[in-house]
């Protein structure tokens, strides 16, 4: 029984450092950066945008066969564009992490499904998800040893 | 009633019930009074659906459009009827008054795919009405009998962007018989720069300030409000083909080509580059109002003759001179 | 924890005895399934605007993978409007027990049962989803088959065939009632022992035997039973509880060991990767040849598809299997082995679809509001929510819920994995059980990378 507390309180501790420890910091300073989109069909091109969290980010969404729009997860920003009108939005992106790219405008039967990924600095949860998976699944392993 | 009449009662008014529902109100919408329902499809899946619609002078028209896939737009040519947006899914009403009878031309007007432009459908109004008013007469290229598909090299052409900021004072020193927007309208920048010096008055300008000049006589040519609504013409109707910035690199470019028959029309499926100066400053008003007037016949331009008023026209060819005639920044 | 029997509380014997709450909820379910058919096949062929793709594919989905299946597990069949037309037919009746109706009840030929038959249906649908929830017309046409089906199968074979054998549904809900915290079962057995008639399997006056083909008085884990509630009302003894058992699963304490029901996990839990891939991913191309069924990327789609969830998920689970046989030294056949720890899978297979759910539902709930006051997309404004924008819901939260579940779903495979062991047969239970966990891991990675990445 003292063992079994004993790995408990290992497996504990390892789940508060991969919840709690901080992310490194991104490499570089953060600036200005332009992105331009294209979104054709059901798809962004590119459908992952890279930045910095800090980074003041502009997205130029160039659609390319019908009028497409584009709205950021957890920034709550949107833009709309057609062919031959480009839209732009531009915003701080101070929260790190991965958000998700979304089409704001119906542009065809799969419009719910289009979707891209903005990733501001590492991806701290998915990390965190990670490593507390294999935590769980190895550390319940661990625990049922005798 | 027991409980079992209740219950059976109920299961049949759960089948029959949302059956009914949708059938009262199709029928509803049928009988009720003469409301057109006018669907919106991208143009290779049908476009509008019905695409001839028939009204009498001074009867209204309602209208319900509705898109069936992408966004689309509504708008009726030679009227001031403001454009109506059709997002998918969602129907927009709307009632027109036709005052002179004739055909009207209603097209898209959001880019909804390649062959967006092809998305018209006519109303032919019926009956007696106002007569024929003005603007009804020849349009300029039309009277002057231009060849439009004649090839149209610039004599001459600058030697960078000219200037018209510069340019402008220099106006000011024309006599006013060189500032004839009609003459103007019928001459190629080129051979008025050419003219201009060949005259012994301006013997004493630089080549730079003479194209200046030019410059500044052909973008002053419209007000600037003529100018904004060129601008808001130019990005909603040929931005996506000839290019935001008219250098022919639009993005539906590269599938006009593959959307157009076969034909051997010279310029197939290649919108004109309005940046090359060699060729735009041979042109004149009069050649581009008809190009945009009559189409491309089978090259992918379209003719927004039965779309565009003449003031419109004139706006559009305004701005396309700004992408030769300066450093048009979009 | 222990059970709480939750009909000796008095409202809720009371309302699971009386047949009105039962027949009112299934008859307004009914209303949405048929509205949803007409609304499909009738209505505006624009997908967030129709009731046949909303009110199906996110509201009831939602309700279905949210709540009913993890709370109540069989639960939905219990109200289902598939099976309870074809129940009524037979019985003649809709309220009342009655017992003369219409149908041959004929028996289901044993060569067809099983879950193959479910597990070849969901998998079509699989194949066809790009079509099916995007497009309302498919969407009617699908719903209006099944209903055809669902009655036409009631009319020439007995009860609720259609339901056990057929029903692509309720293979997966099935599936995962095992880890419901509620359960139907016989309080006392030594009563059913000594009771001659077994009317909870044979009916009465009170109602009619067991549709779902179960002797009550055997049951011993939630898959079988479908809470339609018959024997509740059959039994004379009042020896039928359904109670509230918290954590605790049929996973370990009666597991099913069918190869059937082994491919049903694995098939879930490859499709659930699968729609995470396709419809939550950035993949244009692939939710293009998803959604354009019977073009040639479609095909190739669809082979993909198949060689997955039918080859290579499985395949690798097998691997893992084996693997663990030689660690662990265990005298099981493989083929035992790999259906004993393909119910580890369960509680991993139910958490990818709640994470995947909560996507769909988060984002595009907003939809509801405006569809169920514009049903057909005819411009209706039955409750004034027509003008309703898209709005996506908690986006910030999203990944963290999707995170969450994820993890608790392998903490619990793990969990049962490792107590599957006695029933293994294994020199080194733990040696056995090792690979199925990391299995279990790299499948919640993947959930992961797609979902939160």
């Amino acid at each position: 029984m003292a063992a079994r507390r004993l790995k408990l309180g290992v497996l504990a501790l390892g789940a508060a450092v991969v919840l709690l420890a901080p992310p490194p910091d991104a490499a570089g300073a953060s600036g200005e950066r332009t992105v331009r989109v294209e979104a054709s069909g059901a798809a962004f091109s590119p459908a992952v945008i890279r930045a910095r969290p800090g980074d003041r980010i502009t997205i130029e969404l160039v659609a390319t066969d019908v009028v497409h729009g584009l709205a950021v997860d957890g920034y709550g920003v949107s833009t709309t564009a057609e062919p031959g009108r480009p839209g732009r939005v531009t915003f701080v992106a101070s929260r790190g992490g991965t958000f998700r790219l979304r089409c704001s405008v119906t542009c065809g039967p799969l419009h719910p499904f289009v979707a891209g990924a903005l990733e501001v600095g590492p991806n701290a949860l998915l990390w965190r998800a990670g490593l507390l998976a294999a935590l769980v699944a190895l550390g319940g392993l661990w625990l049922a040893r005798r | 009633m027991t409980g079992e009449r209740v219950a059976r009662l109920l299961v049949l008014a759960a089948v029959v019930g949302p059956l009914g529902v949708a059938l009262g109100g199709r029928l509803g919408r049928r009988q009720g009074s003469a409301v057109v329902e006018v669907h919106a499809r991208m143009a290779s899946d049908g476009g509008w659906g019905p695409g001839a619609i028939t009204v009498g002078v001074g009867d209204s028209l309602r209208l319900r459009l509705v898109s069936d896939d992408v966004m689309h737009g509504f708008a009726v040519g030679h009227t001031t009827i403001p454009p109506k947006d059709l997002k998918p899914g969602i129907p927009e009403d709307v009632t027109l008054r036709f005052d002179r009878p004739g055909t009207y031309t209603f097209y898209c007007t959001r880019w909804c795919g390649v062959n967006h432009w092809r998305m018209r459908g006519t109303i032919v109004v019926s009956g007696v009405g106002a007569e024929a008013a003005e603007d009804d007469r020849e349009p300029v290229p039309v009277a002057l009998d231009l060849d439009l598909d004649a090839p149209h090299p610039a004599a001459a052409v600058p030697g960078a962007a000219p200037d018209a900021a510069r340019g402008w004072p220099l106006v000011a020193e024309l006599p006013n018989a060189d500032r004839d927007p009609e003459a103007l309208g019928t001459a190629a920048p080129a051979d008025v720069y050419l003219r201009l010096r060949a005259d012994p008055a301006h013997a004493h300008r630089t080549d730079e300030e003479l194209w200046n000049l030019v410059a500044a006589l052909w973008l002053s040519a419209g007000s600037p409000a003529e100018r904004r609504v060129g601008g808001e013409l130019y990005a909603a109707n040929c931005a996506a083909c000839h290019g935001e910035g008219g250098d022919r690199r639009g993005v539906m470019a590269p599938a006009l080509a593959a959307s157009l028959p076969p034909s051997t029309m010279p310029g197939r499926g290649r919108p004109a580059d309005f940046t090359d100066r060699r060729t735009m400053l041979g042109a004149s008003s009069a050649l581009l109002a008809g190009k945009i007037l009559r189409g491309g016949m089978g090259t992918g331009m379209p003719n927004w003759g039965a779309i565009l008023t003449d003031e419109q026209v004139r706006a559009l060819v305004a701005h396309v001179w700004t992408f030769s005639l300066s450093d048009h920044q979009p | 924890m222990t059970r709480v029997d939750l009909l000796r509380v008095p409202w809720v014997g009371r309302l699971v005895r009386s047949r009105w709450p039962q027949v009112l909820l299934t008859v307004a379910l009914l209303t949405g399934f048929v509205l949803a058919i007409v609304a499909g096949l009738a209505g505006t062929p624009v997908g967030n605007r129709n009731f046949g793709i909303v009110g199906v594919w996110i509201a009831w989905w939602a309700a279905l993978m949210l709540v009913a299946v993890p709370v109540l597990g069989r639960g939905w069949c219990g109200v289902c409007p598939l099976g309870a037309v074809g129940d009524w037919l037979q019985r003649g009746a809709v309220l009342a027990p009655g017992r003369r109706g219409l149908g041959v009840g004929r028996r289901w030929p044993t060569k067809l049962r099983g879950r193959w038959l479910q597990n070849a249906g969901f998998l079509v649908l699989a194949l066809a989803s790009g079509a099916i929830l995007t497009q309302p017309r498919v969407t009617g046409l699908v719903l209006l088959v099944l209903l055809l089906l669902a009655v036409g199968v009631s009319l020439v074979f007995e009860r609720r065939t259609f339901c056990r054998y057929l029903c692509p549904v309720g293979g997966f809900v099935g599936l995962y009632s095992q880890l419901a915290p509620i359960e139907l079962r016989v309080r006392d057995k030594r009563r059913c022992a000594a009771h001659r008639d077994k009317t909870c399997y044979v009916g009465c006056a009170a109602g009619s035997g067991c549709p779902w083909q179960v002797y009550p008085g055997a049951l011993d884990r939630n898959p079988p039973c479908g809470l339609c509630l018959e024997c509740v009302r059959t039994c004379p003894y009042d020896n039928i509880a359904i109670s509230w058992r918290g954590f605790r699963s049929d996973l370990l304490t009666a597991p099913g060991h069918r190869p059937d029901e082994a491919f049903k996990a694995l098939i879930m839990l490859g499709s659930a990767l699968l729609y995470a891939a396709v419809f939550l991913g950035p993949w244009g191309t692939l939710k293009e040849a998803a959604l354009g069924v019977g073009t040639g990327a479609w095909l190739a789609y669809a082979g993909a598809v198949v060689l997955l969830l039918v080859g290579v998920l499985p395949g690798a689970f097998l691997l893992a299997v084996q693997a663990g046989r030689r660690v662990g030294r265990s005298e099981l056949p493989l083929k035992r082995a790999f259906a004993v720890y393909a119910g580890a899978l369960v509680p991993v297979g139910l958490a990818a679809w709640i994470a995947f759910t909560l996507s769909l539902v988060l984002v595009n709930g907003s939809y509801v509001g405006a569809v169920v006051s514009d049903p057909f997309g005819w411009g209706w404004n039955l409750f004034g929510t027509t003008g309703a924008r898209w709005a996506p819901a908690f986006t910030g939260l999203l990944p963290l819920a999707q995170s969450a579940v994820l993890i608790a779903g392998l903490g619990m495979t793990t969990v049962v994995a490792v107590r599957l062991a006695p029933q293994a047969h294994a020199e080194r239970p733990l040696g056995q059980a090792a690979p199925v966990v990391l299995f279990a891991l790299g499948v919640t990675l993947g959930m992961l990378r797609l979902l939160v990445g």
